[in-house]
Formats: structure tokens, sequence, C-alpha cells
């Protein structure tokens, strides 16, 4: 077997924390929408207004309830499963390269349970009550097109940077995460600083989605880079 | 001979210390090598290194004459479970034995089937949960089952009764005897282990102090004992590795060869003398009097 | 099982001389490999592979190919002779310096190896 497979096999041993746990947490963000959804209508909404189809459609729960799970999923990719995958005799960099694979298979699994999900959603008119948990603004308004590669990028784009975390606690120690999350801040805010003045009207115009996602496959590459950077100077004592 | 693992002055500082000082020794292919040496004496740090986990911050480490840090071809060779390994989160022990074939060509189930029964490793519980006993014992399965040409055993007795030592000693020298390989072995149980090695590496404070064939050391100092005054006069003429004194009595363990002169200078002074065991010179040299690199024998054969 | 005054592989041969003596290991018999006395005794297999070794040198014991090692033809008498010839210098002379010390006469001493030699 080749080493980078063998360090994505690591990260599959726990079947479960790669396939079972995103599927509940999905279920249970669908869950909370419904909930949500039923105490408008209790509210006095009205179920098939344009008003609530505004709203239902700005549901942010499916984009942002999972982000938070799969920075953690990626922090632990590295933190806890470094030490381990030296142990086993990998090398540093099939390990990052194994851990990105994995990343890979685990966001484009996400991606098609997304899918399946909205084209029941839209099949069942909107679980028949007009409910919009994939039918969002944020998931491309139906659009399977977008939805795609917006789940896929979105999730690989949070995995790396919790694994980049990961792998700065694992070379300065506690230290790490709190240097590199200021140090992202900075080099953000500077970005913006430049980005801004050069935003103007025409720009916003010419705007097009690809661009979003030219960006995520430039944060997925430098996580990655930095990642492996991180890891060759650290050591497991 | 070909050496399986040679460090030429390996030093490896960390911020405030050094874990390893200027270690140089070579391990010839099929040596069982101790590393001896009391907590602390930097051990598992010099098997890091050997293992490519760590890099040396000066001098180089080469195995089967490479350098094995990112090196796949030498990491896939060597096994290496450190004395305090972790484990990723929620980890049981069916995962160890799943994951652990894909990273070690020479894997054989059949072997590690046996020591996770005779160990009486349990399923349940996450390793997390486990004893000490129990993971040394997890490291030992990782560690023989591998059949690693380079096998590291870090402190393998940590935690183990006297029935699961036996065991160990029992599988791994009937499975040495089947796959013969190159083994280290880092322990300070020396007694415990003694008769296993045919070479031993005796590090103290990060320094090597003593490297040696095992047939060697018993002939490279003496422990002798008795009135204080007698035992001064006799180790008046070696060098003194180590002192020990209550009241009027006396133990020193000096350098040199248990011989028909020392025997009879003994006799005349009335005290006792007798060759130097491995636990005596691991005494010696770990009470810090002795820092000077006294090896008669490189192990390099 | 084995003490810090000689040599281990010197031991084991011992041993292992004392077993062939005693009959235990008859002429043309195997004797176990070195890596059976290296696990059953918890030992290092090429410190019992130079007992063999040893044994070997002096006729012993000899060697066939991808077989293992077998006593040879005359080894219990090669070893009584050589023991009877040591038997002075590795038994009576130590008797006689303790005798010596403790004050017993040679006419008392071998009143005494007289009387235990019987049994």
């Amino acid at each position: 077997m080749n080493s980078i497979q063998a360090a994505t096999r690591l990260h599959l041993t726990k079947k479960n924390m790669t396939f079972g746990v995103p599927l509940q947490i999905v279920g249970l963000i669908a869950v909370i929408s419904a909930l949500i959804v039923l105490i408008i209508w209790r509210a006095g909404g009205t179920p098939g207004s344009e008003e609530w189809i505004d709203g239902a459609r700005s549901n942010g729960g499916m984009v942002f309830g999972l982000l938070g799970f799969l920075v953690y999923m990626g922090v632990q990719s590295i933190a806890t499963t470094f030490p381990f995958a030296l142990t086993l005799g990998s090398t540093r960099k099939a390990f990052v390269a194994g851990t990105l694979v994995w990343a890979a298979v685990t966001s484009a699994y996400l991606a098609l349970i997304y899918a399946v999900l909205l084209l029941v959603e839209l099949a069942t008119d909107h679980w028949f009550v007009g409910i919009y948990i994939f039918d969002v603004y944020y998931l491309g308004t139906g659009n399977l097109l977008i939805l795609l590669p917006t789940v896929f990028l979105g999730s690989l784009g949070a995995l790396t940077i919790g694994a980049l975390f990961g792998a700065s606690w694992a070379r300065f120690g506690n230290r790490g995460p709190i240097f590199l999350g200021a140090g992202l801040a900075i080099v953000l805010l500077g970005l913006l600083a430049l980005v801004i003045p050069l935003i103007t009207g025409s720009v916003l115009a010419d705007f097009r989605l690809w661009w979003l996602a030219a960006a995520a496959v430039v944060i997925i590459a430098v996580s990655a880079v930095m990642t492996l950077q991180l890891l060759r100077s650290a050591v497991v004592r | 001979m070909t050496h399986a693992i040679e460090l030429l002055s390996a030093t490896r500082s960390f911020r405030s210390d050094d874990a390893v000082q200027d270690v140089t020794l070579a391990v010839p292919e099929g040596a069982i090598c101790g590393v001896l040496g009391r907590n602390g004496a930097g051990k598992t740090t010099v098997m890091s290194l050997i293992s490519g986990q760590d890099r040396p911050t000066t001098g180089r480490v080469l195995v089967d004459g490479e350098d094995p840090f990112e090196n796949e071809a030498v990491l896939s060779r060597i096994s290496f479970v450190r004395d305090n390994q972790r484990y990723p989160d929620d980890y049981f022990l069916h995962h160890v034995l799943g994951i652990a074939p894909a990273f070690a060509p020479y894997w054989d189930g059949e072997l590690a089937a046996e020591l996770v029964e005779r160990f009486r490793l349990p399923r349940k519980p996450a390793i997390r949960k486990f004893s000490r006993g129990q993971l040394s014992a997890v490291a030992i399965v990782l560690g023989l089952a591998s059949r690693s040409p380079i096998t590291l055993l870090d402190e393998p007795y940590l935690g183990l009764d006297a029935t699961a030592r036996g065991l160990f000693h029992d599988i791994l020298l009937r499975d040495l005897g089947l796959y013969p390989r190159t083994l280290l072995l880092s322990t300070h149980l020396i007694d415990e282990s003694e008769s296993l090695f045919d070479h031993i590496v005796l590090m103290d404070r990060g320094r090597v102090v003593l490297r040696t064939e095992a047939e060697e050391a018993r002939h490279l100092a003496m422990c002798v004992s008795g009135v204080a005054d007698a035992v001064q006069a006799f180790a008046a003429d070696y060098p003194v590795l180590y002192s020990h004194s209550i009241g009027g009595l006396q133990t020193s363990t000096v350098t040199g060869r248990l011989d028909d002169d020392a025997r009879s200078r003994a006799a005349t002074l009335g005290v006792r003398v007798k060759g130097a065991s491995l636990q005596d010179l691991a005494v010696a040299y770990g009470s810090g009097d002795a820092l000077q690199d006294s090896s008669k024998e490189g192990i390099s054969a | 099982m084995f003490t810090e005054d000689s040599p281990i592989y010197q031991q084991l041969a011992t041993q292992i001389a004392d077993d062939v003596v005693a009959g235990t290991y008859p002429e043309d018999a195997a004797v176990p490999s070195s890596n059976e006395f290296a696990t059953f005794l918890h030992m290092n297999p090429a410190t019992a592979g130079k007992a063999l070794n040893v044994l070997v040198e002096q006729g012993i014991l000899y060697k066939k190919r991808g077989v293992g090692m077998f006593v040879s033809p005359g080894a219990r008498s090669q070893l009584l002779k050589q023991r009877r010839t040591d038997f002075p210098q590795q038994y009576v002379r130590p008797l006689i310096r303790e005798a010596r010390a403790v004050g017993i006469d040679p006419v008392e001493l071998a009143e005494m190896i007289k009387e235990e030699y019987t049994p």
C-alpha cells in the first residue's frame, strides 16, 4: 500500500467519526430548523408567502452548524493523530498528503449527502410543510451545480484550516493556535485594507461565484503547505 | 559487520536543555542492544532520533547508512513505540490492530493475535482507559508483530507483572529466533533484562557513559566493600567511579579487571571484592560522580 | 540462573557438558538449538550460540548442516577424562587449603573423606 493511502486509511479507521457523526449533525440541524419553522408558524407567519420563503431561505444553520464541527475534525485529524502516525512509520509528508485526501473524501461525502437531501427537499416541496434546509441562499437556492462545489470546497476549507490549527498546536503547544489565530487575523485585516479601496462598482458588477471557489482553493492549498511546514519541525515528546 | 544504526556526535537540544548530548554509537545488524539508564537519561530521545521522529540539532543519525528523517524506505523498516505513546481520540485496540499492517510491510497478524490473547488485552475500554501495563502490552504487540528489521522497544516492562514480563521474554526470544532483527531495548530495570543483551549502551544525563559488548561489561569494573580504610587503600590503585559509605563501612565501584592480583590484594587488605554487575555499573555512573566516557570497547566490532 | 563470576556462555557450556556427563543427552542425540536455549533460559541467542560453538570446538558436539547440533560419539568419556584431569586443581586444592586454614591434618582429612564416601 502506498504511504499516502496508508495515512488516509489511518483517518478512516474510525469510520463512525468520518461518516456517521457528520450525518448525525446534519440530522440534528434539520430537526432544529424544523422546530424554528414551527415557532415562526406559531408566531403567525404564513407558510408559502414570499416573506416566509425569503426568511426560510436565509437559514444558514446547515452551513454554519457543520462548519464548527468540521474545524474540530480538522484539528483532531492532526493534533491527536500525528504522534501515532509517526509511530506507525509515516513520513510527515505522506501524513499531510494522506490527511488532505481524507479531508477530500469527507468533503465529497458531505457534498453528496447535501445533494441527495436537496433533491428530496425539492421533490417533497420542502418536506410538505415549507421547511427550507438545503434550498437556501448560501447553498445556491436549489441549484445542484452551486451546492456541490460550495459544500465540497467549504468543507475542505474548514477541515484544512482546522488541520492547520492542529499542526500549530503540535508544533508550538498551547501558544500555537493563539499565535496562528492572531497571525491569520492580522493577515486577513491587512488584505482587506489592501483590497477594499479596489472594490469599485464595476468590480462588484463583474463579481463571479468562481472567484470564491478560486479563493477557497488557494486557502486550502496554503493551509496544507503550512501544515506540512509546521509538522516538519514538530516533535513528539 | 554492517551497522544497522549509527549516531555520530548527535546532540538534541530543546529550548532550555540538551536532551541528548554528543552521542556516538553504532549498533551492528542483528544485535540485541540494551539502552540503560535512569529516567530522563535520554533513552527515549535517542530512539526518537533513530526512528526519524526527531532530528538531531547537530551531528548525524544513520539507519542502514541513511538519514531516517522523512525517509520512507528506512521508516518502513523501523518500529518504535514510545513509552508514553499517545493514540488518536477514542481509539480502541481493534483500531490499532486494523491500521498497523497498512504501515508495516512485515506485519504478522497471527503473532499480534497471540500476543493480544496472552497479554489478555481487552477489546472493550478505549485505549485511553488502559492501565500502564496494558499500554506496555499494546506497545509490545506493535513492536513484535511488525517484525521490523529494526525494532526499538522503549521501556517495555513498565507496569508489567512478573508473569507478563516472562511472557514477553518468551515470545520475544522465540520470534527473534525465527525472524532475526536488530533490537534496541531501553529500560531502567537492568537485572530483569541483562541476560538478553549482546551489546550495552549506558546513558546518564543525555550522555553515553558506557558502550560495550555485554560479555565485556563484567570485566570493566569491580565492587569492593569492607572497612572504609581498607577499601580506600584498595581503591587507591584504581579510578573510582562511585563510593558509598555508612558508618565505618564503605563500598566502592572502581574500574579495573578483577584478576588474580586484585583478588590477592583484596585478601591481604581484608576486603571483599567482586566483579561489578551491569546494575552496579549503572548505579555507579548514574550517581553522577563519573562523567568521563570511560568506554573501553566501542560497540562497533 | 547465571552468576557474575564467569562469562555466561561459559556457564551455559558447562551446564550442557554436565548434562552430557549425566546422560541427559546421549551420544548422537540432538541438543537444543541456540534459539531454543535462548528462549528457554531468557538469554541472548548469540550468547547461547557461542556456548554451543565452544563445545563444538572442544569436540563435545558436532554440527549437521541444516539439522542441528548433536553429541559426538565419545563425548562423555572425553568429558569424564577431562574432569578427572581437572579434579585435583578444581576440588582437591581448595579442600586442602581450607583444611590447612582450620588445622585439619592429612590423616584426619583422609579419615573424613573415607567416612563421607561410604554410603
